[in-house]
């Protein structure tokens, strides 16, 4: 990052609004991850099942993100390209402890790459391996193995293991978003 | 707020509606915007709003088109203006039920609903019922039972009423919500304490028991809104109605307690309640008049319409009470609301002595045309109350109704005039001349074409009947030459009543219609045509059969048998006697309207009534195997309980008869939550002569849901008395206990078991169809001749008055009485019933009753039917 761009970081100059989409199977912690950005005295103390979506808000660098916090469970799940249209970055989040639906991770990831509003744009995808504190958690250079992450060729991805209840591994996947929407929104203009 | 402001300068400049050209496509084009990154609420609440106008004026959109338009305001939610965010509730709401998928929004309604902004949550509270179902019930209970008792009053209410709406899909959700709903009760404010009592009446109004609890501990209470008051005393109304209760009740004593209660609104509605309960006495009525007298005099123009709209209402039952404010309501005759003024001058006409006729009438007459079309209909009616009444007015009514009837007004209005004047010329035959004179008169120039046909099927009908039939001819012929098609051809079939009817003029009939064949229209010509016809045959019994006698069959099953007919290709000719006969409707669905309007929890807007019920269970039945092989419905019976109402299994039957085979058709209903029954049949043991040819038995009954059983049974043959016959009824079943909340049976083996029901009886009505003869006396005389008669005298000795005997006599027989002969003219020592009907097979029954009254009732009772086996099982059922 170069002197000047911190420059107009701090003046608040360059702010920008994005839209990110949070996606990921039940119970992989989507709501836990955009929890733990909110600032402190807007977090919500207990978390329940999300039924159908949340609009969140966090900033980061500058940026102002709003966050679509979809539902993971199987029902709603192909309603989450009712917002691909729109959105500058995905947060996809995985259960890391959770080795049996690997495969329906990667079923659905693979849905979500091949989605006409997804696969012709360049916009960058952030993988949560979350749950990284549980005792059989993969690594996630296993994960990105298992998902067969090293095809995408014409997104820029990046893992990161985390733990959303510490925040652990957070910040800095989020900073490396940041980075990839914004050299994106500077190539726009 | 500053687009508000906007929208209110453009529409000052334009002067007119912004909204009044707007078009769907455009719309929903510009609704596209919601989509973009950043929300931008001052553009986006005028296109919502403007979307939301669109749906409110009755605007379809498809489903596509809905979820599309659906999903792009759910990205609103990010923007956090309070009135986009409303307006986004707003059409949630509205596009719930259209768009798919609607449930996506679940989560953030809630958390607006939880959430800390009070402004939002009310309204979160109701979207979010509105796009909840059953399944997705379960997700959002909990914070649905923690609104309910919010100490947010506008929440709370919220909650409450929607939770009453959700009862329609999701009772036994809702009926766990029973202990907030109670606590709610208790809130200090007076709409959450009404909310919260209508919800849990609504929960528990299938049980009494915890109904009377509910009401005696409520009454106990003093409860602080008048609004919950009200609603309380109209449950204990109605309990007083269903248990039958006399003044010593509690629930009476609370009622009239109410009386001394502060809020007008709540002494009123205990008035109200008091005149409407069916069995009051003069006493407590005295109290309740007394106070709606009161009630007149008050300067509240609500408080004077409300109180004299009850009296108007309670004249006709409790006409010696109302008449104590007949002072009162000579005051309001000159009230400057002339709702009120209309209601007080019916209500007097109602309760007035002969005397006052005259002058009230003039009164109404100077300000009836200041009046809506609503009101002079309760003149009108009041008019009629009066004219059956006082017969020796009729003059002074006949002619202020032919001036109401010159007036401008709509169909229902001058509908319900002229069904006056017919009522009248029905009941007093000294006005029939010049009631049928008004009418004429009437449709030389009326615009409501089907009001003119019926006039002219009545000219046809009564016209005949008068001194001077022929001057009707002129004005009938008149809409010959200048009215619609549908006129003219009703036009041409009253003229041919005349031709048929009064010889005399038949000569000059035939070259009438010889002219009608002439028309441009096809059916007026085919009508002229086949009258003139028949009518030059110059036989009796064809004018009898085929211009006097209308069709008799159902229209709807008619239109049914012919298309079957079409499709399979016979060589044989259709069969007119395989068609169902009409039922005939019964009158006394009329006499309950005007009751039900008096009620005391309003039932919503009427339903219309289904097509035919046997239309109904014709098409249902024909889905059976085997049934279609039994020919065409002939009779279904009314429902019969087979057991108490509130037993643990309710059954119902219902007979329906054909021409050689019954069908009983039980429906069962399991109130017991931890039972599963599988494999329900009724076992029978039918009655000498009959025989079952069939069982359909029902393979499963859950909780709350009514299961079907069919049996098929053939009438004796050849021995038509014992058709009549009692058959004993067990209901068989196998019991599978089961979980309640699930409905899951535990075990997979269950036990058989048996419950017995009451005894279940085909009577003599069930085979006989009512119909009507136009014209009884002809068909009489004719079936003299040809028909088998059967005499017999009786003597009823339980019978105390005549009108008792007619009524069941006609219950018995199951057959139409004829020419207002049920009605038993007051002082009279004897009647003669005459009574009509059709046997199942198609044979028609004729009935004579005469009937003397010394001692008990002595009958003798003529029969003449088709077949001779039928008058003598009608004689024999008799005695």
């Amino acid at each position: 990052m170069g002197l000047f761009q911190k420059l107009v970081n701090l003046l608040g100059v360059g702010r920008k609004e994005v839209n990110v989409l949070v996606v990921g199977l039940n119970n992989s912690g989507k709501t836990t991850v955009v929890n733990s950005f909110k600032s402190e005295e807007d977090k919500m103390t207990d978390i329940v099942p999300t039924v159908g979506f949340n609009i969140e808000k966090f900033q980061n660098q500058n940026l102002a993100f709003t966050a679509f916090d979809m539902s993971g469970h199987g029902r709603y799940r192909d309603l989450w390209e009712h917002y691909y249209k729109e959105c500058h970055g995905i947060i996809f989040v995985i259960d890391s402890s959770d080795r049996l639906r690997l495969v329906v991770v990667k079923e659905e990831l693979d849905l979500l790459l091949q989605h006409p509003n997804i696969c012709q744009k360049s916009i960058p995808i952030l993988f949560f391996a979350n749950k990284m504190d549980c005792k059989d958690a993969l690594s996630s250079v296993k994960i990105a193995a298992a998902l067969g992450l090293d095809k995408i060729m014409d997104k820029p991805w990046h893992i990161s293991a985390s733990n959303a209840l510490t925040g652990e591994g957070l910040q800095e996947g989020v900073e490396w978003l940041t980075q990839q929407i914004r050299e994106n929104l500077n190539v726009k203009h | 707020m500053s687009a508000f402001k906007r929208d209110k300068k453009e529409e000052e400049d334009s002067g007119g509606n912004p909204f009044q050209n707007i078009e769907k496509t455009s719309v929903l084009q510009e609704a596209r915007i919601f989509n973009e990154t950043s929300v931008n609420p001052r553009k986006c609440i005028p296109i919502l709003t403007k979307l939301l106008y669109m749906l409110n004026q009755g605007e379809q959109l498809s489903a596509k088109e809905a979820t599309d338009v659906f999903f792009a305001m759910t990205k609103l939610f990010q923007s956090k203006d309070v009135i986009l965010r409303r307006l986004v509730y707003l059409g949630i709401k509205e596009l719930s039920s259209i768009a798919d998928d609607v449930i996506i929004v679940t989560s953030s309604l809630t958390k607006d609903m939880t959430g800390k902004e009070d402004i939002y949550r009310a309204a979160a509270i109701r979207a979010l019922c509105s796009i909840t179902d059953a399944t997705m019930l379960q997700a959002i209970e909990r914070y649905m039972k923690q609104a309910i008792v919010d100490r947010n009053p506008a929440v709370s209410s919220a909650a409450l009423v929607s939770s009453l709406h959700m009862t329609k899909f999701a009772p036994e959700v809702v009926k766990r919500w029973v202990n907030e709903a109670q606590e709610a009760v208790n809130n200090e404010n007076v709409m959450v304490q009404y909310h919260a009592l209508g919800l849990l009446y609504h929960i528990r109004k299938t049980d009494r028991l915890a109904v009377t609890k509910l009401v005696a501990r409520l009454t106990r209470m003093s409860l602080k809104s008048p609004y919950a008051v009200c609603m309380l005393i109209r449950i204990a109304a109605k309990l007083i109605e269903e248990e039958g209760a006399d003044n010593s009740s509690p629930y009476f004593q609370y009622i009239e307690s109410c009386f001394r209660h502060k809020s007008e609104m709540v002494v009123y509605e205990a008035a109200h309640a008091i005149v409407n309960l069916d069995r009051t006495t003069s006493r407590e009525l005295a109290q309740a008049i007394s106070v709606l007298q009161l009630f007149c005099g008050a300067p509240k123009p609500t408080l004077r319409f409300a109180a004299v709209r009850t009296l108007n209402q309670v004249a006709i039952s409790h006409p010696a009470a109302v008449t104590a404010c007949n002072l009162d309501l000579e005051n309001l005759i000159t009230d400057s609301n002339r709702s009120i003024a209309t209601l007080a001058i019916t209500t007097l006409l109602k309760t007035g002595a002969e005397s006052s006729v005259d002058r009230l009438m003039k009164q109404i007459a100077t300000f009836v045309s200041e009046i809506s079309d609503e009101f002079k209909i309760v003149v009108v009616q009041a008019i009629r109350a009066l004219a059956l009444k006082f017969p020796r007015k009729h003059s002074v009514l006949m002619n202020f109704l032919s001036a109401m009837l010159r007036d401008e007004g709509g169909l229902e209005y001058k509908a319900s005039i002229a069904d006056t004047i017919i009522t009248i010329i029905e009941d007093n035959p000294d006005a029939k001349e010049t009631g049928l004179a008004h009418l004429c008169e009437f449709i030389e120039d009326c615009e409501h074409v089907s009001l003119a046909v019926r006039i002219l099927n009545l000219l046809g009908k009564e016209g005949p009947k008068t001194k001077q039939p022929s001057r009707y001819i002129r004005f009938i012929y008149n809409r010959v030459i200048l009215e619609c098609p549908s006129i003219r051809a009703a036009a041409v079939s009253a003229m041919a009543q005349f031709g048929a009817s009064c010889p005399e003029l038949l000569e000059n009939i035939q070259v009438l219609l010889a002219r009608c064949q002439m028309d441009s229209d096809d059916e007026v010509r085919d009508r002229a045509t086949y009258y003139s016809n028949i009518l030059s045959k110059n036989d009796k019994s064809l004018y009898n059969n085929y211009i006097l006698d209308t069709l008799q069959v159902s229209i709807p099953a008619l239109e049914r048998t012919l298309k079957e007919y079409i499709q399979n290709s016979t060589e044989e000719p259709f069969d007119i006697k395989a068609v169902p006969v009409v039922q005939i409707s019964k009158p006394d669905e009329q006499d309950t309207k005007p009751k039900s309007e008096g009620m005391l929890i309003s039932s919503g807007p009427t339903k219309t009534a289904p097509a035919s019920r046997e239309e109904q269970f014709a098409v249902r039945l024909s889905n059976l195997p085997d049934v279609q092989s039994l020919g065409p419905l002939f009779r279904s019976s009314e429902v019969i309980e087979l057991t108490e109402s509130e037993t643990e299994y309710v059954v119902r039957c219902v007979k329906h008869c054909y021409a050689r085979h019954v069908v009983l058709q039980f429906d069962c209903l399991n109130t017991l939550n931890d039972q599963l029954l599988e494999n329900v049949r009724i076992q029978l043991e039918p009655s000498e002569g009959y025989k079952i040819v069939n069982q359909i038995p029902c393979p499963k009954l859950p909780y709350n849901e009514t299961g079907t059983v069919y049996i098929v049974l053939q009438f004796p043959e050849n021995d038509l008395p014992n058709s009549i016959g009692t058959f004993g009824a067990v209901l068989k079943f196998i019991v599978k206990d089961c979980d309640p909340a699930t409905g899951l049976p535990d075990i997979d083996e269950g036990y058989d078991d048996e419950y017995m029901l009451e005894d279940l009886e085909v009577t003599l009505g069930d085979q006989i169809q009512k119909v009507s003869k136009a014209n009884w006396g002809a068909s009489w005389d004719e079936a003299e001749s040809t028909f088998f008669e059967m005499e017999d005298t009786y003597a009823l000795s339980s019978m105390n008055s005549l009108e008792e005997a007619v009524t069941n006599i006609i219950k018995f027989l199951g057959l139409q009485p004829q020419e207002r002969s049920d009605k038993v003219p007051k002082g009279k020592t004897t009647h003669t019933l005459l009574l009509a009907g059709i046997f199942r097979g198609g044979i028609e029954v004729l009935v004579r009753a005469k009937l003397a009254l010394a001692d008990g009732v002595t009958m003798q009772l003529t029969v003449r039917s088709q077949n001779e086996g039928v008058s003598e099982l009608i004689t024999s059922a008799v005695g």
